[in-house]
């Protein structure tokens, strides 16, 4: 070790680009960066709910009805839905379930985490809004 | 049988004689059952005795032969050559580590985490041997058994780009092993590890890139035992606030 020190050390840092350098990486990457969907439309969200807290019901649902809010909750809801199912997907590889002989495969996880979400969402649509 | 020819760019590093890195070019005739290590034992026995690399059983146990291969880091005696066919095949040293030599990066880093996570059975009170073995079901060696295939060959730390961001990060190869010894039905010494693996550079610097266990040479999934590690360390943190004593 003493006569490394000598010289200069050489190591080949992370370089900027260093996500580009394969498909996995990549994949990761659009993961993380989908993670700032969530939590852009969270704010929109907080902030219609606060005009419904101060103002009226029929305030915040004219603000969702905004076209702006409309078009950028579409966006939100596509990248939104795709970090919730890589994760998913992560959640059944990393915590597969023994039912008898078998392991649950991470795709179960996701279709049953998919499910919940649908269900959980349209429970939350219909006590804010359709009630 | 046929000989076709190889062109290898390897990286030459002398510290005491160059300023910085470069390539070198050799053309190194092949058979089909040749890999990417006998291509260096071919130019060091035949072109070139400067060229320096690590490698020792050729056959994927020892796990001394990693580098980067083409931009992935990989082991250069289970990376055939035929692959290859028609391109150059670059061979650098393992990322995010220090460079020694050509082809030989520093090790040290990884070994002092290894003696970190204390990779060995720890009793409470050892037991006399005269006493026998401490025995173990098949089902309680199926909990940690791919965990203990790992042959420290750091091509998962090549791999991880947050031990390249930081290398004080604990990485896929040390806790997958303290993961293996911490599920091992024999081992009492979950407490030792414990602080090792849930400290600040510990398991939760993972992000879950994963590709640790997209190139691990033995089917082993760090990126699983990380996560694993991340449940048993919040589990047991919830139990010693709930539960009287600990929960345990």
């Amino acid at each position: 070790m003493e006569d490394n020190k000598r010289y200069p050390e050489l190591r080949r840092r992370l370089s900027p680009g260093w996500w580009t350098a394969n498909r996995h990486y990549a994949v990761y990457m659009v993961r993380e960066w989908t993670s700032l969907f969530v939590a852009l439309y969270s704010l929109t969200l907080i902030y219609g709910l606060s005009l419904w807290a101060m103002g009226s019901r029929a305030d915040f649902l004219s603000f969702l009805k905004n076209p702006a809010v409309v078009g950028f909750s579409l966006v939100a809801l596509v990248f939104t839905m795709y970090h919730a199912a890589t994760w998913f997907y992560l959640l059944g590889a990393i915590s597969p379930v023994k039912i008898g002989r078998s392991t649950t495969k991470p795709w179960q996880a996701l279709v049953l985490n998919l499910i919940l979400l649908v269900t959980v969402s349209y429970l939350a649509i219909w006590l804010l809004v359709l009630r | 049988m046929s000989q076709d020819i190889a062109t290898i760019r390897v990286t030459r590093y002398r510290p005491e004689k160059d300023a910085k890195p470069f390539f070198q070019e050799y053309k190194v005739p092949y058979r089909h059952d040749m890999v990417v290590l006998d291509a260096l034992n071919y130019i060091k026995a035949e072109i070139d005795g400067s060229l320096t690399y690590r490698w020792s059983c050729r056959m994927g146990v020892c796990g001394s032969c990693g580098a980067n291969i083409d931009g992935e880091p990989k082991l250069t005696c289970a990376s055939f050559l035929h692959e290859f066919k028609g391109r150059t095949i670059t061979v650098e040293p393992m990322t995010h580590f220090p460079v020694i030599k050509d082809l030989v990066v520093d090790m040290q880093d990884f070994m002092e985490k290894l003696v970190k996570i204390k990779p060995w059975i720890i009793r409470e009170k050892e037991t006399p041997p005269e006493q026998g073995e401490y025995k173990q079901s098949a089902k309680e060696l199926e909990r940690y058994s791919q965990f203990s295939s790992c042959i420290n060959c750091m091509l998962c730390y090549a791999a991880c780009p947050i031990y390249g961001l930081n290398e004080k990060f604990l990485g896929p190869a040390a806790t997958a092993l303290a993961y293996r010894y911490i599920e091992d039905s024999r081992d009492q010494g979950k407490d030792v590890r414990f602080p090792v693996v849930h400290e600040m550079e510990g398991v939760w610097e993972c992000t879950l890139v994963g590709e640790c266990s997209v190139v691990c040479p033995k089917g082993v999934d760090p990126m699983l035992a990380i996560q694993k590690t991340k449940i048993l360390g919040a589990t047991n943190a919830i139990k010693s606030l709930l539960m009287p004593r600990g929960g345990r």
